[in-house]
């Protein structure tokens, strides 16, 4: 704990002699590097422009690998309702069909695995 | 799937393998973090490489584990602008600068642990979807700010009250989304233990870790701990928002348990932390030679009653010894133990440990299980081989 009380009261003295005290705490986050998986499959075009709004492809890279097509279906709906996600319905079906068949329990690499 | 024998390896620089499939993770260096575990970058949810437990019961500010949400997160702060307001079914509605909240009162402290809801989740069987966390979204800290209820008290809470809610300055990035906003009942804001807290170790609070101010709810799960705080509700009815129902909660029963692979007919929001404990000093799948002793260490913690036991087996938990407890920093914070332990002769070893707090709680020998994979407190093995 000293170190720490030590950093603090230099900070407090530094403050105390700049005139109008700068109180903006700032940080830069480092650059998001995650990219979906490329695929021929249609829904990878879809999941590109709608599935990194709000957050990065580490959730979807993340899950267990054994994720069924139902867990895919369930959680893209979610990310519509209530998370408010602007898709249309209608490019629900192709995104679940290349999350299950990319991350899920229908990638190639899974068949036979089981 | 083997994943026992990853646990000790770091997988390449700069990389982690956490024991279970597709565990594989970066190491990066946020704002004011050492490099952390990896588990999404936006937002920043970062979990702390579990050797970082073994260097003593405080966990270092830069490397305190970060969870959020929602991915509009507050990355400049001016304390010039930044406001805590107390409003809803109170006499005197507030709108206090950081300095004059730290005027209201003596300051308090309290070390205590706060941990993740789904920490361990990646862990389960059979696996559950959410994020995959091994055992690192949890941290020990000296917090200090002022009781949440010199605040209620300042604003006058009026009669009718039943829940007071919490809210960030993190917010959706787009849409109609449910905020993260969480609730307490009146009784627990104004039991004198929940703090604003500014200070995590002596210094200010990291930006990811809720600068300039969070709530601290000892013993309670991290959802509630809600970070850059503004704004404190008073309500005349429980709050329903998403993240206090659908989202954490656990089957109302005892063990907040239900079979592997069911749904809980009835659930609770979840609360307090129950018992766990650790081997920090020797990680799964290490060597070490028989017949010289060993000090085998680590740390147990639970939801507030305090630890009073931690019993050793190096025998898979068929034989049991006491450990020796460490320095008690409160009943909330992690408590060391450590025990000498020399491996008579050469082969495997599965080493366990199991916590018993003051009322007598402990940790199931077989994992409990429930469908959002929150509160893992197995009795965890932890295999070494003598050589
Ligand atoms: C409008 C915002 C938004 C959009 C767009 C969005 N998500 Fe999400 N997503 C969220 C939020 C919020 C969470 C939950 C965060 C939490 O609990 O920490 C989440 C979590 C997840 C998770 C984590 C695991 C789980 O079961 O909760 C997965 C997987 C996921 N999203 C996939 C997707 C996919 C696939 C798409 C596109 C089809 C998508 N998201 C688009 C907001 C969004």
């Amino acid at each position: 704990m000293r170190p720490s009380l030590f950093v603090l009261s230099l900070c407090s003295a530094v403050a105390a002699l700049a005139a109008p005290a700068a109180l903006a705490t700032s940080i830069d986050l480092p650059p998001e590097t995650a990219l979906f998986k490329p695929s021929t499959l249609p829904g990878y075009e879809l999941v590109q422009r709608n599935c990194m709004l709000c957050h990065s492809v580490h959730y979807i890279q993340s899950q267990p690998p054994q994720s069924p097509r139902a867990y895919w279906e369930a959680t893209v709906k979610k990310m519509k309702k209530p998370f408010g996600a602007p898709f249309p319905e209608s490019e629900m079906p192709a995104m679940v069909d290349y999350l299950v068949k990319t991350y899920g329990a229908e990638r190639p690499a899974a068949a036979g695995v089981k | 799937l083997g994943g026992t024998a990853l646990t000790a390896l770091a997988a390449a620089p700069g990389r982690i393998a956490l024991p279970f499939e597709n565990g594989e993770r970066e190491l990066v260096a946020y704002p004011q973090k050492r490099p952390l575990i990896l588990l999404t970058a936006r937002p920043p949810q970062l979990e702390t490489p579990f050797a970082i437990f073994d260097q003593g019961e405080i966990t270092p500010n830069d490397a305190f584990f970060v969870r959020y949400h929602w991915s509009g997160i507050p990355t400049s702060i001016d304390l010039n602008e930044y406001r805590l307001n107390v409003g809803g079914n109170v006499s005197h509605p507030l709108a206090l600068t950081l300095d004059e909240l730290k005027q209201l009162g003596d300051p308090v402290e309290v070390v205590a642990v706060n941990q993740c809801s789904g920490n361990s989740r990646g862990l389960l069987t059979p696996r559950v979807n959410g994020g995959q966390l091994a055992n690192g979204a949890m941290g020990n800290a000296r917090w200090t700010g002022i009781p949440l209820k010199t605040v209620l008290e300042k604003a006058g809470i009026k009669a009718g009250s039943v829940q007071v809610s919490f809210n960030g300055l993190d917010t959706p990035p787009l849409g109609d989304g449910p905020d993260f906003v969480k609730a307490l009942s009146v009784d627990q804001a104004m039991d004198g233990e929940v703090l604003l807290a500014w200070q995590i170790n002596g210094a200010d609070l990291p930006v990811l870790n809720g600068y300039p101010l969070r709530l601290v709810v000892p013993g309670h799960y991290g959802t509630y701990w809600v970070k850059h705080l503004s704004d404190i509700t008073v309500l005349e009815r429980p709050f329903e928002g998403f993240w206090m129902n659908p989202a954490y909660r656990v089957p109302d029963n005892a063990s907040a348990s239900v079979v592997p692979g069911t749904a809980p007919t009835k659930t609770v929001p979840i609360s307090r932390f129950n018992v766990r404990s650790f081997i920090t000093s020797v990680a799964d799948g290490a060597q070490v030679a028989h017949g010289r002793p060993l000090e085998v260490r680590g740390i147990a913690f639970d939801g507030g009653y305090g630890i009073t036991e931690v019993a050793f087996s190096a025998d898979g938990g068929r034989n049991w010894q006491a450990a020796r407890l460490g320095k008690d920093l409160g009943r909330y914070s992690f408590r060391r133990w450590s025990i000498a332990f020399t491996p008579p002769r050469k082969g495997a070893y599965e080493l366990k440990v199991r916590a018993v707090n003051r009322i007598g709680q402990s940790q199931p020998m077989d994992p409990l299980w429930n469908p959002a994979g929150y509160m893992r407190n197995v009795v965890e093995s932890t295999h070494i081989v003598a050589v």
